[in-house]
């Protein structure tokens, strides 16, 4: 893992903003063609001629937006046409060091955490979690980094699960339920 | 219910023995949140939410309030010692407060802070409780076109959020309106923008899009910065002991405190605009209204005294919109009326007609927040070296796990945690693409209001827009916003224009 720290990473980052910019606009001409409505308007809102149809303001603002996205993208080109890292070619070369980056790996932690979560219970997730994410983050004691992801695991279970009584998700794969449980009871 | 027996029953929910601790221990999070570089205060309060799913509305108020206004005081803790500002809004601390920490003069730096700051914080909490209760008495008389009026005002502060990018602001702004609309629409229960996904019906939660953005996308961001924390020279390894200036050093600021209460106060209430442009807007006027303007930056209590009585003034001046028209003054009080609305709170001028005790409550907690902390700052600041020894290999997961239970035990939703990580990665792309964070999630709380009562006022109004704003009222309310709206997009070209011409008259 590395920090993307090479000469033309600003002017990749900008392609990286353009290729966002056109794929926000075309995720934005495909809501407006087919996802504005999912259900019929009632008869009576029809028919009412001073009604704001539930469709019109969702359609003003992605209006508002395929403009004012446009006009970014033209800005965008205008700016940077003619550099030598403005290009595909370029970009491409370096999607894969991006891939290597800390950054990369933090938000496949979050998410996989978030997926995580509900057939692995609170304690296991969060224990796992503390241990992936402070390694990500450089700490490499890794008896510091299991005995501290015990103990915070434990206490956010104790303040939040115990003392304040959020429900905390106990998993549904069966042993860990189990698991959770006995802790609970033992708790 | 008279200002007396307003002030009896807002004692009476505070000084309950369990609510003093519980303020007691938000002003120590608060402040420990606000001095830690990297957590924000509104970040502070989003890490608050999970400790008041079992409060009533009202406790839960007063406590996210006492977090907000002791990490606001805590940020200048670590500017002062650091050069770091805790939370943005203490940025312009460290130009007078860094360069007196390198003389040796650290203690009375923070001394000066953490008394201008409560002195701002009484200051727009009694504003505060003076101005909300007739603002949402006479935002009673208003009628749809007025209530669009008001919530349009804050979209239209979106161009002066960041004047240097205005066009990714909108764009910021338009898509937090587009978020709103996702779900049943707010007059028919038409749905719109689900895509077939029934999680997506009862649209998008608020409160996990807020942890996600200011919360996860925070530490995802130090991903890439590995700092350390050094204290300046003449600061025994982070021990420092702070010390109170001379009564003539008092005087010679009392405008300057006065002046920024003021104008933090005011910037407080306008929505969309916070602490930390009232930080800036007050340090930068002191300069110019400096006998010495030479001297700012070099080291002087004045600017500290300026940027830290402005920042807490702004916290009463947010909360008035809030509580009186149901429109936060800025991303904490967001995350408040999030915490509100979660539990049914019905915001808007009604709140104040038939639950005073919301307005009593928090404005006794300001006022106790506000004394306490300089307190606990105090003592903070002794052991801030322990503190900002815990490596973030430990800070940055443990504030994830905060997020995870904060989203988790909003509806006890898996969902909740996910469109949380989503947020989270969704604000990092948000900085890739020069977006501006706070402008959506400005959009997406006013989204549902706006269009409400757009929708009420258009009816009533029988189609016809115009006539909508053709009352006193609204009609200068968007005439304002217009002019709000459209004149950081002219403003640099009609200076630009008028400034040459000037110059050519004086050739």
């Amino acid at each position: 893992m590395r920090s993307p720290s090479s000469p033309s990473k600003k002017e990749l980052t900008v392609l990286f903003e353009l290729i966002l910019n056109i794929l926000l606009l075309l995720g934005l001409i495909y809501a407006l063609a087919f996802n504005v409505l999912e259900a019929a308007v009632p008869v009576k809102v029809q028919k009412n001629p001073y009604a704001l149809q539930p469709n019109v303001w969702p359609q003003v603002i992605m209006g508002l937006l395929i403009v004012c996205i446009l006009i970014n993208i033209f800005n965008i080109i205008r700016k940077n046409k003619g550099k030598p890292e403005f290009s595909l070619a370029q970009f491409g070369k370096s999607v894969p060091d991006f891939f290597k980056t800390k950054m990369f790996f933090g938000m496949l932690i979050v998410l996989v955490t978030s997926f995580i979560l509900e057939p692995l219970g609170f304690m296991v997730t969060s224990f796992l979690f503390l241990v992936a994410f402070g390694y990500l983050l450089g700490d490499r004691k890794y008896g510091r980094l299991v005995i501290v992801a015990l103990v915070i695991t434990l206490f956010l279970y104790i303040v939040f699960g115990v003392l304040l009584q959020v429900n905390l998700p106990r998993g549904t794969v069966p042993f860990l339920r189990d698991f959770a449980l006995w802790l609970e009871a033992l708790l | 219910m008279n200002m007396l027996q307003m002030l009896g029953s807002g004692l009476a929910i505070v000084f309950e023995p369990t609510m003093l601790l519980m303020v007691l221990f938000a002003v120590i999070i608060g402040t420990i949140f606000g001095a830690l570089p990297g957590v924000s205060a509104t970040m502070a309060v989003a890490l608050g939410l999970p400790f008041t799913y079992t409060m009533e509305p009202i406790q839960a108020i007063v406590f996210l309030v006492a977090i907000y206004c002791s990490s606001i005081t805590g940020g200048s803790i670590s500017a002062i010692l650091f050069k770091i500002p805790g939370v943005p809004s203490s940025a312009p601390t460290t130009f007078d407060g860094y360069p007196m920490a390198q003389r040796g003069e650290a203690g009375k730096a923070l001394g000066v802070s953490l008394v201008t700051s409560a002195i701002g914080g009484l200051v727009s909490a009694l504003a505060m409780f003076l101005l909300s209760d007739p603002l949402s008495k006479a935002a009673l008389r208003f009628g749809p076109s007025e209530m669009f009026a008001v919530t349009f005002m804050g979209l239209s502060i979106l161009t002066s959020l960041d004047s240097k990018n205005v066009l990714r602001t909108i764009i910021s702004g338009l898509f937090g309106l587009l978020l709103a609309t996702i779900g049943q629409d707010p007059m028919y229960g038409v749905q719109r923008l689900t895509f077939g996904s029934k999680q997506l019906l009862s649209g998008i939660e608020m409160i996990p899009v807020l942890i996600g953005i200011f919360a996860v996308t925070e530490v995802l961001n130090q991903t890439m910065e590995t700092r350390r924390l050094k204290a300046e020279d003449g600061i025994d390894g982070g021990r420092v002991n702070t010390k109170m200036p001379k009564w003539a050093e008092w005087l010679s600021i009392k405008w300057v405190i006065v002046r920024s209460a003021i104008v933090g106060t005011v910037v407080g209430i306008l929505p969309g605009a916070g602490a930390t442009i009232a930080s800036f807007l007050c340090y930068s006027t002191e300069t110019k209204l400096s006998k010495h303007p030479e001297k700012f930056g070099t080291g002087i209590i004045d600017g500290i005294a300026a940027s830290e009585t402005a920042n807490n003034a702004a916290t009463g001046g947010a909360m008035v919109p809030l509580l009186s028209l149901g429109i936060p003054g800025g991303n904490a009080a967001a995350v408040m009326m999030s915490a509100l609305v979660l539990k049914g709170v019905q915001l808007g001028p009604l709140l104040l007609r038939h639950q005073p005790d919301y307005l009593s409550a928090t404005f006794v907690s300001m006022i106790i927040a506000n004394i306490v902390m300089v307190f606990v700052a105090i003592a903070i600041a002794k052991v801030f070296a322990q503190i900002l020894s815990v490596p973030y290999s430990i800070l940055g997961p443990v504030i994830i796990m905060l997020a995870v239970i904060g989203s988790y035990a909003t509806s006890m939703s898996i969902m909740d945690v996910k469109i949380m990580a989503i947020a989270g990665i969704a604000g990092v792309l948000f900085k890739v693409l020069k977006f501006n964070s706070a402008a959506m999630i400005l959009g997406l709380v006013l989204g549902s209001i706006v269009e409400g009562n757009f929708s009420r006022a258009y009816t009533i109004a029988r189609g016809n827009i115009f006539e909508m704003f053709n009352k006193p009222i609204a009609g200068i309310i968007m005439l304002v916003c217009i002019v709000a709206l459209i004149y950081p997009l002219v403003g640099p070209t009609l200076k630009k224009r008028f400034g040459r011409k000037a110059k050519l008259t004086q050739e």
